[in-house]
């Protein structure tokens, strides 16, 4: 039964035809635009040095590890320098903002604080970078005092201090370093295509959708049918899913294939972690849809609105029309990008592509497990109903 | 043997009683028309004999089987035509009685088999591979009957399958429906064309605002309503003698 249902249910998918523009035609046609629209932009700008100022007061002097870090990320012998650093007073600097001579500057009080004066890419990198140093000195400084809290006996005294060597070198292992990972250097244009692989990804949504729609008697005259046959309807709506998620894998599989060997976008070098990403998005985008068939009223057409709705609304502030909107987000309402499923797929990828450390893109993906969860336990408790109170 | 049993079944649409305390029973072999006005629980009722509503009160027997959505042994001898054309329009005529026989017979050889006779039934034998929109509203009825009948079923609803139908394919619709009698299905069939029930159904049930108004067979329900004809008949010339005769007859004659 289950793959009688299966069978059938890729067949009609197929041949539905606004499905079969939606999920492959459409974000094909979409990246072919963004290709021709951002050609000239790709290469005139290619991610150059950007230039950043330090406040070189009292309290930046005693910053070791931060000293170090930017010493090596604004090394010019390196392939990946990132930064060109300019050292002043903060009159200085605050001068050199305002003559657009630098993006920002790092001014160290209590704390680390990031001056900019306009939000793009630059700054955005600036303070990201920042944030990372940021928390790696902390965790240093947490295993230090957790071992001088553990010392009791002052003889022990070597003994301690090997202890906090080995930790840190255990941690040093992935050390704070932004690099590009691909053949080429970052390209502005990238998140336009992360954009879109979450686009595609949450279209799957209204396969999810036409997949309940079908096979529930209060949604459509086939689900009624089908629900009085003898088949168990949890067999019929598994496979009515899994249907639609094979279909929408396979349109991000020639979305993929498309930018890559048509357009020539490079997705960096891992690949698996890229592969894993669009596989949880589509899960994500998959739940989105069955939810909306579930816990929304209104007819195919209405649910059909509802997702492309969240879905463009989603990626436009995740930067489909430009990383700045994902800045001022990310900057002023922080908790809608972290709602956001098509921002932790764009996040994931951008991460991915400009960090060695796992922590972000794990984080993004954990993150769209619980969204997907959540909302597949909502649509399970609605779709344990057996009997309807109207038709 | 009754094949289905309802005792006093009340389904509520908020506070509106849509089927007010509903009792009745079906034969094996029979086909029982619902008779009644849009409104009038028809549908209602069908839907709460299949367990796709809630009802507020009651009891459903359906082959000495009390009736819910997991009763998947008596749901194989169930097939329903529903008034609305319920099939893929992205599957041909072929694979949409394919899919749903396949809902009820796993067994694929059985199955082709099952196929065939039921596109040979419904007259679909040159319409294999059209697609929904390819066929006209004739044939798209007959396909949707195709859908719900390919698994041979014991019991099968009929819910208004006549509706915008013309008067050719509507006869062909009636005359497959005694076949399936003939072949031992038992049929209910519900409706609110009169002429309907006179010729298919073995009993009829007058429904109204989810009652019964009436029941038994279509000469019982006439003999019930005290039906009668009048016929006016205008002679030029008629004897003395003739018309003196017809007066005597005075409970038969009306006028004269």
């Amino acid at each position: 039964m289950f793959f009688h249902n299966l069978k059938y249910a890729l067949k009609a998918l197929y041949k539905n035809k606004a499905l079969i523009f939606w999920t492959f035609a459409f974000p094909i046609i979409l990246g072919t635009l963004f290709k021709l629209a951002f050609q000239d932009i790709e290469s005139n700008e290619k991610l150059s040095i950007i230039e950043i100022g330090i406040v070189t007061n009292e309290t930046w002097n005693q910053q070791t590890l931060w000293q170090e870090t930017f010493l090596e990320l604004s090394n010019s012998e390196k392939d990946n320098q990132l930064f060109e650093i300019k050292y002043g007073t903060e009159q200085e600097l605050a001068q050199s903002l305002e003559n657009d001579e630098i993006s920002g500057y790092l001014l160290f009080e209590e704390t680390p604080k990031i001056i900019v004066k306009n939000s793009g890419i630059n700054e955005t990198i600036f303070k990201q970078v920042t944030e990372e140093i940021a928390e790696t000195t902390t965790l240093y400084e947490t295993i230090i005092q957790t071992e001088i809290q553990k010392q009791t006996n002052i003889e022990d005294f070597g003994e301690m201090i090997n202890r906090i060597t080995s930790k840190i070198e255990e941690i040093q292992k992935n050390p704070i370093n932004i690099k590009d990972n691909s053949s080429k250097n970052m390209s502005y244009t990238m998140i336009e295509y992360y954009t879109l692989i979450a686009m595609t990804c949450l279209y799957g949504g209204i396969l999810g959708m036409v997949a309940i729609n079908k096979n529930l008697a209060n949604m459509s005259a086939v689900g009624k049918r089908i629900s009085i046959s003898s088949s168990k309807k949890g067999t019929l709506l598994a496979s009515s899913i899994l249907a639609s998620f094979l279909t929408q894998l396979l349109g991000l599989a020639l979305l993929f294939l498309y930018t890559i060997v048509v357009l020539k976008v490079d997705y960096g070098s891992k690949t698996f972690y890229i592969i894993l990403l669009a596989i949880i998005g589509s899960l994500a985008g998959l739940s989105l849809g069955v939810a909306t068939a579930c816990l929304c009223k209104g007819s195919e057409n209405t649910k059909t609105g509802i997702i492309l709705a969240i879905t463009m609304t989603g990626c436009f502030l995740s930067g489909m029309m430009g990383i700045t909107m994902k800045y001022v987000i990310d900057t002023h309402i922080p908790l809608l990008n972290q709602l956001n499923p098509a921002n932790k797929i764009t996040d994931g990828l951008y991460s991915l592509y400009y960090y060695d450390t796992m922590n972000r893109y794990t984080m993004n993906c954990i993150s769209l497990l619980i969204f997907s969860g959540i909302l597949l336990i909502l649509s399970t408790i609605v779709l344990r109903r057996q009997k309807y109170d109207s038709i | 043997m009754n094949i289905i049993e309802v005792k006093n079944l009340t389904k509520k649409y908020k506070e509106k009683k849509a089927v007010d305390d509903l009792s009745f029973e079906v034969k094996e072999g029979e086909i029982l028309g619902l008779l009644g006005p849009n409104g009038s629980g028809k549908s209602t009722t069908i839907n709460c004999l299949l367990s796709l509503l809630n009802f507020e009160k009651g009891e459903i027997k359906i082959l000495n089987q009390s009736m819910t959505p997991t009763s998947y042994e008596v749901k194989k001898e169930i097939g329903v035509v529903f008034q609305d054309v319920a099939v893929f329009e992205e599957l041909n005529v072929y694979d949409n009685i394919n899919f749903f026989c396949g809902l009820y017979i796993t067994e694929k050889e059985k199955r082709k088999k099952y196929i065939e006779e039921a596109i040979h039934f419904v007259g679909l034998d040159n319409y294999k591979k059209y697609y929904p929109c390819e066929l006209s509203g004739g044939l798209l009825r007959r396909l949707n009957i195709a859908c719900g009948i390919a698994h041979k079923p014991k019991i099968i609803f009929f819910d208004e399958p006549t509706v915008a139908v013309d008067p050719q394919s509507r006869n062909n619709i009636l005359d497959g429906i005694k076949k399936l009698r003939d072949n031992g299905a038992t049929i209910i069939y519900t409706t609110h064309y009169m002429e309907e029930v006179e010729i298919l159904c073995d009993r009829v049930i007058i429904l109204d605002s989810g009652r019964i108004l009436a029941s038994g067979t279509t000469d019982e329900l006439k003999t019930l309503a005290k039906i009668e004809e009048k016929v006016t008949v205008e002679i030029e010339e008629l004897d003395s003698a003739y018309i003196d005769e017809l007066k005597q007859k005075k409970n038969r004659i009306c006028d004269l």
